[in-house]
């Protein structure tokens, strides 16, 4: 089981945070361009979802599996948006971003005062606690190749 | 820090999530507010002081009702050692970590996890060290505040190497 990458934007759309561990196809444009990219999809996959189902959902879009990797989305009811990319065979995702928003962003993000919101993080104690969260978790064996 | 995580787990099962951080957010905010009145845009002591005179009429008020229940003390060592353990646990749900004297009126109290500090930075990046003295300042002023109301005149200083520890130094006035 791998986590590939992961990003959280903000409710305006702006990249608030980018990181990655087992990348092996870069997209081939700038950090920047992708997160629009990135971004933009999302948008469109949220409205198609609510527009088409055909029953009242309360959460909505969740994930989506390709043949090589899921991408896993959690959205907070402020807006936040957490997108975590492992491969198919992580299935709890979710939770361990559930658990990155409650224990990491919330508490070194917004708790701490010289951080700017919806402004890119630059808090490197942040940085820290995300690295340590998905490399404890158990999705995150890295297989070296 | 262990001791800090499981200090926050135990309040929030009996305080709640919002009463544990309307401190911590209000003070951010006191800070940034303090910090933005100033005319000239730098970060002077002038600033800074207002902080600090904001937090002594705090401690000033404070040590009224922590002390409700206590008997008078015996000596100043005997207040500064309440202000370690009870009035810190009751602010920062933690004690001081280390106290030292030189028995001539010097106290160093020393928290190696400030809850002020936690969130900011880790001790092995410099990060944010340069903005720690604006997230002291208040807190400077309690402990001034609360040793005046005691009867103890003197000038408190904090000073931070490795974030989250910081150390705060009493010098107590000799009249």
């Amino acid at each position: 089981m791998t986590i590939h990458n992961l990003y959280i934007f903000s409710k305006t759309g702006t990249l608030l945070y980018y990181t990655e561990w087992n990348r092996l196809n870069k997209s081939g444009i700038t950090k920047e361009e992708e997160a629009k990219l990135m971004y933009g999809m999302l948008f469109s996959i949220k409205s198609f979802v609510s527009k088409i189902s055909p029953l009242d959902s309360k959460e909505g879009f969740l994930y989506y599996k390709t043949s090589k990797y899921t991408l896993h989305y959690f959205e907070t009811p402020s807006g936040l948006k957490f997108i975590l990319n492992t491969d198919n065979a992580s299935q709890t995702a979710r939770e361990l971003l559930q658990q990155l928003y409650r224990e990491v962003y919330l508490e070194y993000v917004i708790k701490n005062p010289l951080c700017q919101l919806n402004e890119p993080i630059q808090s490197e104690l942040f940085k820290m606690k995300v690295d340590e969260l998905f490399k404890k978790s158990p999705l995150f064996l890295s297989r070296s190749i | 820090m262990k001791q800090q995580i499981i200090d926050s787990k135990a309040s929030l099962g009996t305080t709640g999530e919002a009463d544990d951080c309307l401190f911590e957010y209000l003070h951010a905010e006191l800070v940034n507010y303090v910090l933005s009145k100033s005319s000239s845009g730098t970060e002077g002591e002038e600033e800074l002081s207002r902080l600090e005179w904001m937090g002594f009429s705090v401690g000033y008020r404070i040590i009224e009702r922590l002390t409700r229940e206590w008997s008078r003390f015996k000596d100043e060592l005997d207040m500064i050692k309440f202000i370690c353990t009870d009035f810190w646990s009751s602010l920062y749900h933690k004690q001081i970590d280390n106290l030292r004297t030189n028995h001539h009126g010097v106290y160093v109290l020393q928290d190696n996890a400030f809850r002020l500090l936690d969130k900011v930075g880790a001790s092995n990046s410099k990060q944010y060290l340069k903005e720690s003295p604006r997230l002291l300042a208040f807190t400077c002023g309690l402990l001034r505040g609360s040793l005046a109301n005691l009867g103890i005149i003197s000038t408190v200083t904090a000073e931070t190497t490795t974030l989250p520890s910081c150390k705060f130094h009493v010098q107590v006035q000799k009249i």
